[in-house]
């Protein structure tokens, strides 16, 4: 396409900004923390101002919101949609659990740490966060995509031996395909 | 209420010598008795006694006795009493009949059971996972499991923030307060 590195530069900034002006959430709820997002879309609130909307299926959606705790059976689900998503794909930890663990820090069958599965961009924490909360995380993470520094797809692309090998250790039973974006 | 619940005392009594009884106030009323009974004294209450609706299975982990025990809790909307049938059986030898002929809907039950404590159920038809995926250790209800240990190996302890501190002694020494004795333990 473009070689020259100036434009380039133009050429991306314009796509960041037309991508963080449309950052369509996947519709998938994990933990309590998913009851928050109902209020964040609709009137009081009202995240479409921001271009923040959802969408239903993973192949149509740029954000997927983790809102809470995962189970390792979630885990395999939900590294299946991340991968199914199509580039440019954000993430979104929301909530403590997705942090440290949480409440749930000692349960035998929910991760603790997300970004160890996972490539986060933006960590909200609270447990769980308000709507106010939730759109500042919006609003950092167009932050960061208008800075170009919203990377985490690209990050997992190259490490993904070590993802893989996180993932594969607390899911023993691997049926996923081993690359399959 | 009363009259009812010393009626099928009795009744039960008549059919089931070995029956224990231990009555509650309101609507409750206890029964134990040996495992090989259960599934009859359901099956009389059931179709005798119009005990129609099964609440509940539950499971308690008795670890100091080596034992555990099976709660049936069934309902009947007629007399509007509820009943608990307790049994105990051996915890290293976990095996219970299979009640799933009588409702259907124990079958769920037994099979969260079997899962989450091991009890094997005999003639039970389900397949294998129910609620855990890929699980091959201790079932995890268990009171000798030890989830926290299991977690710290399992998956990532993140290390706390280095700049959350214990501020507490610096407030109390400002507003020239004690910390009482109790609350001592809790500081880091
Ligand atoms: S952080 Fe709190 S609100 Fe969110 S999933 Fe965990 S326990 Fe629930």
């Amino acid at each position: 396409m473009i070689n020259d590195k100036n434009s380039q530069k133009i050429v991306d900034h314009i796509h960041n900004f037309a991508r963080k002006h449309s950052l369509w959430v996947l519709a998938y709820g994990t933990g309590c923390g998913a009851i928050e997002i109902p209020p964040t879309m609709t009137s009081r609130y009202d995240a479409e101002r921001l271009g923040v909307r959802g969408a239903a299926t993973p192949r149509q959606a740029d954000l997927l919101l983790i809102t809470g705790y995962l189970t390792t059976k979630t885990l395999k689900r939900v590294i299946r949609v991340y991968e199914q998503m199509q580039d440019p794909k954000y993430v979104i930890g929301f909530g403590s659990c997705t942090i440290n663990g949480g409440m749930y820090y000692d349960s035998y069958n929910t991760i603790n740490a997300l970004d160890r599965y996972l490539p986060v961009d933006v960590y909200i924490n609270g447990c769980m966060p308000r709507p106010e909360a939730v759109i500042a995380g919006f609003t950092k993470l167009q932050e960061l995509i208008t800075a170009g520094k919203a990377d985490g797809a690209a990050k997992y692309k190259e490490k993904l031996e070590w993802y893989r090998k996180n993932q594969k250790n607390v899911i023993p039973n691997w049926t996923m395909p081993e690359y399959n974006w | 209420m009363k009259e009812n619940k010393v009626k099928l005392a009795k009744y039960l009594k008549e059919h089931f010598p070995a029956i224990i009884e231990k009555d509650y106030n309101y609507n409750r009323i206890d029964f134990s008795i040996n495992r090989e009974l259960v599934p009859s004294v359901l099956r009389l209450l059931k179709e005798e006694s119009g005990y129609i609706h099964l609440s509940h299975i539950s499971c308690v982990d008795w670890l100091e006795e080596e034992e555990f025990e099976l709660v049936f809790i069934i309902w009947s909307p007629v007399d509007k009493i509820k009943i608990l049938i307790h049994t105990r059986i051996d915890r290293n030898n976990p095996v219970m009949d299979n009640i799933d002929k009588i409702w259907r809907q124990a079958n769920t039950y037994e099979r969260e059971i079997k899962e989450m404590y091991g009890i094997e159920f005999t003639g039970l038809e389900a397949a294998d996972e129910f609620l855990l995926e890929d699980w091959n250790g201790m079932p995890p209800m268990r009171r000798d499991f030890d989830t926290a240990a299991y977690a710290s190996n399992k998956y990532y302890n993140r290390p706390g923030r280095e700049d959350a501190m214990d501020v507490r002694e610096e407030i109390a020494r400002h507003s020239g307060e004690e910390i009482p004795d109790f609350a001592k333990k809790y500081s880091r």
